[in-house]
């Protein structure tokens, strides 16, 4: 019963396929915005011209000596122009992708802008069953996916492979159908055990 | 119900359940009959104005639990993980905790914020982030506070920045309005008095009557000045020499507790006096009911529950004329009156005061009178930060135009924040509802919206999921109307993962959210020294550019 029509919020956007060769793929898809990227590459450029000093001399520790000349008033600087790139940078994410194979796995895989692609296999008899968690933080609250695996302490997050500053966090009416997918295909994987 | 607009409560305060106390209970009995009167039948629907959907607690983190617990009755608790800095304060930040403020006020749906307890700072900061955001708020005051110390004096002036701008407030009893109204200048109309209850079906009393022949006397409180705990130490041995049938059992711990001891060794009473050290909240029924008399020596009390819990079960003490004995603050005096109740106690009856005390006091009454409050605050006008703005520079010739450049401030940066993150961004959570079926196995439904209106169109093709469960009976609610079969098992999977691995995820989450961040300020900092380092010959000289920022 679920909408193969895509679902948008923000900049996140879902797709589903659930045709494809009998696998499950469901992916959520991130929108790079472009004033981003700039402000992100100037302010690292305004970092760089600003505080580091190329003396041109012919003795190399002098050289290295003064590469490392920052000015006193700049410190602070330093810390704005860092913070500013750091939080205004692009998300290396592009997409994410869950491919539900039935009675065989699942397979996470992260996309990047780059063109790398990180995958991660869990096979179907590991996982005991996928959740969807409330996450609390100090100054933001937010859903997460996870899975819970068999005899391992740690949750697995679906959609939040890579740890960086800017986390890919999909809104709720996107991770739901994923967490039902993937509930069914666990589902009957244990009636087909017992 | 579709009819009528389902409010949401947030009770904030930094005091709750791991911790026990007045408060606490005051806040999770309260919760519980809001839930309950919540979810009544039809017909007293209308009987209020509005009704309440839900009530959501917030509160800082207690050790290891932090993130989202749901308590008994689906009472959903935030444990913000702000730690705490001094007697289970969250570390006053005034603006730092904006962000999640907002963030759960837009996402749960708040109509009300209803903060609790004076000395706490997560309590002052949440009613004025409310406040700036437009929303209706009331505080409850639960304790006298004095007026010539320092510390008092700091705090009345918190609270008279809080109660400036607030639309209702109430307090326990008539003391505690006088005591409030003199502490902050509020105008004693907006103030009400919903007194505290007692939860008589916990308190009741012992179903054997103990002999008189031995007459036990109970004390059970924190040995602390304020609870006159030195009046106990003169009490004490001058009632067990007047009387050699009469035996003590002191329960609770503190800094007088040498005290005790030491009167103890002193007059040798290691037979007749009991100290039983810090007593667990579930444990003191069964101390209470192996006594007569219920002492309380305190000095000043806004309320006390102690002695409702010791009238409750059956025990003598202070309370309407014919169960209570009055005295001063004074040995002599105490004596005299623990005479007269030693003289009465033949004649008294314990399951009639309990009785008795079941009707006047109770928590079903507390949170119907509380929701008049509520009524009565959202009847209030919404009003822009102009108009507030007045209302802060009567609270003193500095301190007025200090609190108002506080609230422009924080207004900005709730334009900011606003910016940022817009509220569109912020997802609203699906309600979920707890219900027992005839097989008392609770199953929890999980009702989403659509487009910000509840049960709005039945086109929620795309928010179907689970199989369809129809209990065969269970409350109202359910059989109500057919579309109430939305089924989630988002709850339930909660519910069983809670079971198993509580922990796990919350401290994994709270890892989650802060190791990035922890890692760059430490490579910041890292490389400030090393730049430092090389740059100046000394150290001083690295202080000394630490604190002067150009």
């Amino acid at each position: 019963m679920m909408s193969e029509a895509p679902i948008f919020h923000s900049k996140y956007s879902y797709h589903h396929d659930g045709k494809a060769q009998q696998l499950d793929i469901h992916e959520i898809l991130v929108k790079r915005s472009r004033l981003g990227i700039f402000l992100s590459y100037s302010m690292v450029v305004v970092f760089l011209g600003t505080n580091v000093y190329f003396v041109t001399t012919k003795v190399f520790c002098i050289l290295i000596l003064t590469f490392f000349e920052v000015n006193i008033r700049s410190i602070w600087s330093i810390l704005v122009c860092f913070l500013l790139a750091k939080f205004l940078h692009y998300n290396p994410v592009k997409k994410e992708r869950v491919v539900i194979m039935p009675a065989f796995g699942v397979q996470l895989e992260t996309h990047y802008w780059s063109g790398r692609i990180v995958r991660l296999f869990v096979p179907i008899s590991k996982i005991l069953s996928s959740m969807l968690n409330e996450c609390v933080t100090p100054v933001t609250c937010y859903w997460s996916l996870a899975l819970l695996l068999r005899d391992e302490g740690e949750l697995m997050l679906v959609f939040q492979l890579i740890r960086s500053v800017q986390k890919l966090q999909p809104p709720l009416k996107m991770l739901v159908p994923v967490w039902k997918a993937l509930r069914a295909a666990i589902n009957c994987e244990e009636t087909s055990i017992t | 119900m579709d009819q009528q607009r389902k409010h949401t409560i947030l009770m904030v305060s930094d005091f709750f359940y791991p911790n026990f106390g007045g408060v606490e209970s005051h806040i999770y009995y309260l919760s519980q009959c809001l839930l309950k009167l919540g979810h009544k039948t039809e017909p007293d629907l209308n009987a209020f104005a509005f009704k309440i959907g839900l009530v959501v607690v917030m509160t800082h983190s207690y050790g290891k639990r932090t993130g989202v617990r749901y308590v008994t009755n689906g009472l959903k608790v935030y444990y913000v993980p702000w730690r705490a800095f001094l007697m289970q304060n969250t570390l006053p930040t005034f603006y730092l905790t904006l962000p999640i403020i907002r963030t759960i006020l837009i996402r749960e749906r708040i109509s009300i914020v209803h903060g609790h307890q004076a000395f706490s700072t997560l309590c002052h900061e949440a009613l004025m982030h409310a406040r700036t955001m437009g929303y209706k708020v009331v505080f409850t005051d639960h304790s006298l506070y004095g007026f010539a110390d320092v510390g008092s004096i700091h705090m009345n002036k918190v609270l008279q920045f809080t109660l400036a701008d607030i639309s209702q407030a109430i307090c326990v009893s008539h003391t505690s309005k006088e005591n409030t109204v003199l502490r902050s200048g509020i105008t004693p109309d907006r103030v009400f008095v919903v007194p505290n209850a007692v939860d008589t079906a916990m308190f009741t009393p012992s179903t054997c009557r103990l002999s008189c022949d031995e007459i036990v006397i109970v004390v059970i409180s924190r040995l602390v000045y304020r609870k006159g705990a030195d009046l106990l130490v003169e009490v004490i041995p001058e009632v067990c020499h007047l009387f050699s049938n009469v035996r003590f059992i002191v329960g609770g711990d503190g800094p007088k507790r040498v005290r005790l001891e030491e009167m103890r060794e002193k007059h040798s009473l290691q037979d007749r006096v009991e100290m039983l050290g810090a007593v667990p909240h579930a444990r003191v029924r069964s101390v209470l009911i192996s006594g007569h008399i219920f002492l309380n020596s305190s000095l000043t009390e806004a309320f006390c529950i102690a002695i409702l819990e010791a009238a409750s079960c059956g025990l003598l003490t202070v309370l309407p004329d014919d169960m209570v004995v009055l005295s001063e603050p004074d040995p002599g005096d105490m004596v005299h009156a623990i005479r007269k109740a030693i003289v009465m106690l033949p004649s008294i009856d314990p399951y009639a005061m309990h009785q008795r005390m079941k009707k006047l006091y109770s928590w079903h009454d507390v949170a119907k009178r509380t929701e008049i409050v509520y009524d009565r605050a959202l009847q209030s006008s919404d009003e822009n930060l102009l108009r507030r703005l007045p209302r802060y520079l009567k609270c003193g010739s500095w301190a007025g135009k200090m609190f108002c450049l506080v609230m422009i401030v924080n207004f900005l940066l709730w334009c900011l924040l606003d910016l940022w993150q817009p509220v569109e961004s912020i997802e609203e959570v699906p309600d979920l509802v707890f219900i027992r079926n005839e097989h008392e196995d609770v199953r929890i439904f999980v009702f989403l919206r659509l487009n910000g209106f509840r049960w709005r169109g039945m086109d929620c093709s795309q928010w179907v999921f689970g199989d369809a469960f129809i209990p065969s009976s269970g409350s109202g609610f359910c059989n109500r109307s057919g579309k109430f079969q939305w089924i989630s098992e988002v709850a339930f999977i909660f519910r069983r993962v809670f079971d198993l691995r509580q922990r796990i995820r919350f401290r994994f989450v709270f890892r989650n959210g802060f190791g990035g961040l922890r890692l760059f300020c430490f490579v910041i900092a890292l490389l400030l020294c090393v730049l430092n380092s090389v740059r100046f010959e000394s150290g001083v000289s690295l202080i000394r550019m630490l604190v002067s920022f150009d």
